[in-house]
């Protein structure tokens, strides 16, 4: 290894990914993506100087990292052409992604949106084509009250501006390094848009801070980043995403998701994916949580071709916790890789994991995800649940966890169960009068209601509505 | 996986030849000996899970250079067969059966499976050859393997024909000083098993490995179950100082079954690698996995457990269960049961827990005037009663019981 290849690790949290074996990639041309590219993209959004630095240190190590494909059973990523991005994040060139107008989206994506019964003006802003929607005026009303509370909720590229500090403390230094893995260093050097959270100590933001509303403002938001640095005693609930699916030309999303939660504060995180199924979903999330600090990432991964997504928590301090619920659907020509991961370094830290899964038309699904106890984290206890349901046998459903204890005074527990829907449960419901569509969906909504049901309603209604979608196989 | 194919250590083609002549093999051993070593060069090590900055056994630290040592092979093999049943070693295997064994040999695992398997099958001086014919249901067959030298190359292959029963008791262990005066300190053994289960066979192959504690031991045992069939592994993994130990079914036949147990007592510096595996290929197949471990001082154990159910094994049922107990804060479990499943028609679970010793069930023992010693022990021994219940054989389940025993004294 050079020592330039040293320095750039240098970085590593102990939670980066170990890759040693030198691969030939798919990035290997990388004449798209260079220096001037990213030199452009910052002078365009008029950074500082240290913001730069970062990114183009971000590309040398995206260059110099292998793809992550001597996982056992990873998705194929053989598809993602990084050289196409090009022309998505140079503010110089004109044709960005997405479509211009409504008629050019895919059928399927058109139809989802009137299915869902989403407005026309919310479609075109959801789906990247239009400009501003109305919730604009929402969201301006919930600014001014979280204003006077010293709340700051902005996009990243203001943030860079106006809250430098937190930012060069913050920004991929700790939880997020771009050495973590190749796609979080591909993200490091083309992160644009996103959202910036700070909540001060001893405030409770009462309403679910929704990126929601600003998805627009940046185009495409495939390569957003958000930050949340909740201090001592705070609390807040982050939704990102929604649940209508997003179309883009470009079938790469990298997004990189950093949660500071210090002392006491608890932060929730709540996604619902719903990329077209074009997309290669490849995200980096990770929270770094101190003493007696809670941490709750709440995930649905409903859309993409391809998803690799693994939020974790590193328990930094003591009595500090982590709850994961996961659930991921796969439909035809979907893999679904997607797990929690959690690092406990500290005593007496907790951490829960339940992750539900359902494949169905060839999809396939896997739960991988790792729990690392440290030598010192005494009384520390986690338990992991992996419930699998299978429609047919085209599709596949696998569990791959990973468990490294290194302390003795602790309780781990994992259990995971893989079957088919029952065709007695399915009988019986037909026997009180349910067609067989009707039954299954039933026993899908039924098996999803522990995650459905910490959803704020909006969203469990929107996911509950989706799933049956999908289940009468009439999404796109 | 991050190693590459360096070759840890230099075998030449005339050693292999020199040991195949000494014990006068015929052509097409000789040449399954070179294509092994002539593939060295292009296998690796065999895989061990990585995670983010942590590889849970470094197969590829091992000094091969100075552990191998392929003419000075010696070992003291005791095999015990019934009435009906071929048991013999090797060469004389090769004389009285030439076609059984060249039929199955290799045919279980794939002598390029890896570095390490092809080295045992370039190498290998010792091992066991059980042939139970059509019908014959058998009674036990007992093996008890001395190790003499500075690394040993064992071979063994189990061939049940219809409808045939047999229950094998593998012990293996170092020889006393008597037998080996002048070899001491890093040693190195290999022992692969073979089982072919014909139609409606049973097989039971029980093994204690109560080796030195200086040992690095390699083992892969694999069998092959026709329809009906059955096999039945026990793995007993107390003595070496690193055990990697692969324990696979393939479950080709419809209505086959197998059942994997395994218990293992760390301690000191020892490194327990050791993989349950099964492959459910034919329809209305059952595997049942069951390991359970203790690791006291600095041992560190890894455990991979992995249920596959391939796209045609209709109506599957898969079981696995792994639990162990944490006896020293310097002690390390790692562990991943994994589930791969490609068809719906399945009932498949598995747990994994890691824990210490209970310390509510600790303190009631002590209330009632038990020494905490005696008390701890005590539980340990109870920690591994479901694994012991589950082996059938009481010869095994006792020696299995007093090797636990004596550790804890």
């Amino acid at each position: 290894m050079s020592s330039e290849q040293d320095e750039l690790q240098s970085t590593d949290t102990e939670a980066r990914f170990d890759f040693k074996k030198e691969e030939k990639s798919a990035f290997e041309s990388e004449k798209g993506l260079d220096e001037e590219t990213i030199r452009l993209i910052s002078e365009d959004k008029d950074e500082p100087e240290w913001m730069l630095e970062r990114r183009l240190r971000a590309l040398k190590q995206f260059q110099a990292m292998p793809m992550p494909n001597d996982w056992p059973e990873a998705p194929d990523l053989s598809e993602v052409d990084v050289d196409e991005i090009v022309p998505y994040i140079r503010p110089d060139i004109e044709a960005r992604g997405g479509a211009d107008n409504w008629e050019d989206l895919p059928e399927e994506i058109q139809d989802t949106f009137d299915k869902l019964g989403i407005p026309e003006a919310e479609k075109n802003a959801l789906s990247g084509v239009g400009a501003q929607y109305e919730s604009e005026i929402v969201y301006q009303n919930m600014q001014e009250r979280w204003e006077d509370k010293g709340v700051v909720f902005c996009d990243m590229d203001k943030a860079v501006q106006e809250h430098e500090e937190i930012l060069k403390e913050y920004f991929m230094t700790q939880a997020v390094p771009p050495s973590d893995n190749k796609f979080a260093a591909l993200h490091g050097a083309v992160w644009s848009g996103g959202s910036f959270v700070y909540v001060p100590e001893d405030t409770t933001v009462e309403m679910p801070v929704q990126a929601y509303f600003r998805m627009n403002s940046e185009g495409m938001g495939q390569f957003e980043h958000t930050l949340i640095v909740a201090e001592e005693n705070s609390e807040v609930h982050y939704i990102e995403g929604c649940s209508a699916p997003k179309y883009s030309a470009f079938n790469l999303h990298c997004g990189g998701v950093e949660v500071f939660v210090k002392e006491n504060a608890h932060v929730q995180y709540s996604t619902v994916q719903n990329w077209s199924k074009n997309t290669y979903n490849l995200n980096t999330k990770r929270a770094i949580v101190e003493e007696e600090g809670r941490m709750e990432w709440i995930s649905g991964s409903m859309g993409s071709k391809a998803t690799m997504l693994y939020p974790s928590s590193m328990l930094k301090g003591r009595g500090a916790s982590d709850n994961h619920i996961t659930i991921a659907f796969a439909g035809e020509g979907q893999d679904i890789d997607t797990g929690a991961k959690v690092y406990h370094n500290a005593p007496e830290t907790k951490s829960t994991i339940e992750s539900k899964s359902i494949s169905k038309d060839g999809g396939r699904t896997n739960y991988r995800g790792l729990v690392h106890i440290a030598d010192g984290a005494e009384g520390s206890s986690t338990a992991v649940e992996c419930d699998a349901l299978m429609f047919d046998n085209e599709s596949t459903s696998d569990t791959m966890p990973y468990m490294e204890i290194n302390e003795s005074s602790v309780d781990v527990a994992h259990e995971a169960t893989v079957g088919k829907i029952g065709d007695e449960d399915v009988f019986y419901l037909q026997s009180r009068g349910l067609d067989d569509d009707d039954a299954k969906q039933m026993i899908v909504s039924g098996f999803i209601e522990p995650i459905t049901e910490e959803l704020p309603i909006e969203y469990a209604v929107e996911l509950n509505r989706l799933v049956e979608l999908e289940m009468e196989g009439s999404l796109g | 996986m991050a190693t590459s194919t360096q070759v840890p250590l230099t075998i030449s083609r005339e050693t292999v030849e020199g040991i195949s002549k000494r014990r006068d093999e015929p052509e097409w051993l000789r040449q399954t000996r070179l294509d092994a070593v002539a593939a060295l060069d292009e296998v690796d090590l065999p895989d061990v899970i990585e995670t983010p900055g942590r590889r849970w056994t470094n197969l590829e630290d091992l000094d091969y250079e100075t552990l191998v040592d392929p003419d000075t092979q010696a070992d003291q093999t005791e095999r015990v067969g019934p009435e009906g049943v071929v048991v013999t070693d090797f060469e004389t295997a090769l004389d009285d059966h030439p076609e059984i064994v060249e039929e199955h040999f290799g045919s279980i695992t794939d002598p390029e499976t890896n570095y390490l398997t092809a080295l045992s099958t370039a190498l290998f001086t010792t091992g066991t050859f059980v042939y139970v014919p059509e019908g014959v249901d058998a009674e036990d067959v007992t093996i008890r393997a001395e190790m003499n030298s500075r690394s040993l190359f064992s071979q063994t292959l189990v061939v049940a024909e219809e409808s045939s029963s047999v229950t094998i008791l593998e012990r293996i262990e170092n020889g006393g000083a008597q037998s080996a005066p002048e070899v001491d300190g890093e040693r190195y053994f290999s022992n692969l098993v073979e089982v072919a289960a014909g139609e409606n066979a049973y097989v039971q192959y029980g093994s204690l490995q109560v080796l030195d504690e200086d040992v690095y031991n390699f083992s892969l045992k694999r069998g092959e179950t026709e329809t009906y069939a059955t096999i039945d592994w026990i793995e007993g993994n107390i003595g070496s100082r690193l055990t990697r130990a692969d324990i696979e079914t393939e479950l080709e036949g419809d209505a086959a079954e197998t059942q994997i147990v395994g218990a293992f007592f760390g301690h000191e510096d020892q490194h327990f690698d050791i993989n349950a595996r099964v492959w459910h290929h034919g329809e209305h197949t059952t595997a049942d996995l069951v390991t359970r471990g203790v690791l006291d001082d600095e041992a560190r154990s890894v455990y991979e457990g992995v249920q596959d159910v391939g796209r045609d094994a209709w109506d599957t049922n898969s079981y696995q269960r792994e639990n162990t107990l944490m006896l020293s804060d310097d002690s390390e479990a790692d562990a991943s049961p994994k589930l791969i499943i490609h068809n719906h028609d399945t009932e498949a679970s598995h747990s994994a827990t890691v824990g210490q010793v209970d310390q509510e069930d600790l303190l009631y023992m002590t209330s009632r005037s038990i020494d905490p010693e005696q008390a701890r022990n005590m539980l340990v021994e109870g920690f591994f009663v479901p694994v012991l219940e589950e082996v059938a054989v009481d010869e095994l389940r006792e020696d299995l019981q007093a090797e636990i025993t004596a550790r804890l004294d």
